[in-house]
Parts: structure tokens; sequence; C-alpha cells
């Protein structure tokens, strides 16, 4: 995702993670983490004229 | 030889289906049990403001299914135009709509009519400047260069054309337009057992 801002034009790309997200079920949640899913926060900015 | 994107067309109208089926389902039984936590513990849990969900209609918090806060770093100014992408129950659009006052205005987009009138009756009864348009991410329906800010909350990643997204997402906004954004993220490819499965991608 981040990359794809950065392909798209989109400058000043920062991130950060959603420390308490997590899912409610436990067996989601327990999947979640074997392929590394997390909340991100991002803002970035599309460059003026 | 067909383009992937074609391909996944049938996997992903089924997809867009189940999305729309899920959110309703949230909307209509908010004490429901899902993949994901909900309501006012989630968005609690999100460091949404008190006075905020107190404030706000009790359906568009009850029914918020959000995965972040992307008002913690939107720095969002009176008189801005906001984009809502995903908006559902209209939580986030209306915090937003506080934010830029009566010079300002916000735009929800979602896949839902039902959502949409969610979205437009709040703003009939509050004479704030909100409404919602109907349609995809992959196609906002906004001219180019309209829009100062574009949030969204655990929306994008129910796109199998998230790159689509983001390019749409940068045309809308005006040149030194930003966004804060909140979404889910995989450090690894998802199986195609999980791709193929409209539940698991929609949660």
């Amino acid at each position: 995702m981040f990359r794809l801002l950065e392909e798209s034009g989109f400058t000043r790309v920062r991130s950060a993670v959603v420390p308490r997200f997590r899912f409610r079920k436990e067996s989601t949640q327990n999947s979640a983490e074997a392929y590394g899913v997390k909340a991100v926060m991002m803002t970035a900015v599309k460059p003026p004229d | 030889m067909t383009d992937p994107v074609d391909e996944q067309a049938p996997l992903e109208a089924v997809l867009k289906d189940e999305i729309v089926r899920m959110y309703q389902e949230v909307a209509d039984n908010p004490s429901g049990s899902f993949h994901f936590f909900h309501g006012r513990g989630a968005a609690e849990l999100f460091d949404y403001r008190p006075e905020w969900l107190d404030r706000a209609p009790a359906s568009a918090v009850d029914s918020f299914a959000g995965v972040g806060n992307p008002h913690e770093r939107s720095n969002l100014q009176p008189g801005e135009t906001v984009l809502d992408l995903g908006s559902g129950a209209g939580l986030d659009a209306i915090i937003a709509s506080w934010c830029v006052g009566p010079s300002g205005k916000v735009i929800g987009v979602d896949l839902n009519p039902a959502m949409c009138l969610k979205v437009q009756a709040h703003a009939a009864a509050t004479g704030t400047r909100m409404e919602c348009q109907v349609g995809r991410m992959e196609d906002i329906p906004l001219p180019s260069n309209s829009v100062d800010v574009a949030i969204s909350n655990g929306v994008i990643n129910l796109s199998f054309r998230k790159r689509r997204v983001v390019q749409e997402i940068f045309r809308v906004l005006r040149p030194g337009g930003r966004i804060s954004i909140t979404d889910i993220v995989s450090a690894k490819q998802l199986s195609q057992s999980i791709v193929n499965d409209p539940k698991l991608w929609a949660s």
C-alpha cells in the first residue's frame, strides 16, 4: 500500500501501525497474525502544481 | 490472453455483493457477531473522542466498522472539502463535517445506496453540508481535482484493484491535497482459498 501510494504520485507518505487493532474472532486473529495482517494509518500529499 | 482483472471480474462481483451484504448486516443488526469489532467499543478502542460518540447519531456509532481513526492525523480545517471513501453508516463523515464546518463540505462515497440514504438523512436533519454518492472506489464519481482531503477507514483493502483505487484518490484530490486513511495490510500474499472466500475477504 505504501508503495502504491508512492507509485501513484503521492509524496510525504507516512505510516504507523494502529496499535490496538485486532480481529474479534480468535481464529480470524490467528490467521491474520500468520499473514502479518495489521491495521495501519497512512498519510500522504498530492504534490502541488 | 485475458487481462487478470477480467479473469477476476466474476469473483469481484461476488465480493462486492458480499461487502454490501456484510456491512448492511452490521447496520441492521449491530448486536450481531462479526469477525471484526464494531460499534462504540471499536471506536473507543481507536481513541475516538467520547464527545464525538455521544453527539453522533446512535445508528452511525453502532454501525461503525472501521480499523483505526483517520481523524488523528487528518488535520481537517474549516472550509475544506473532504471525501470519505467507503462512508458506510457515516460516523467518519459526520465527524469530518463538524471539523470543516458550514463553509466546508463532506462527500461520502459508498457502494450501498441504503448507507448513502443514512448519511443524507443525517445531513438533512442537522443542516450540515454533507452528501453521499453511490459508487465504487475504483471509479470515484467525483470530478478531478475537486477535494482537499480524502479519508477512508478500512475500505481500500476490500478492493481487488487497489492500485486503481489509489490512482482514483490521487485524481480527485486537488494539487496539494492530502489523505489520511487507515486500512488493513498484510506482510504476506494471502492464500488463494482466502482470496476466493468472499466472506473472509469482506471481513
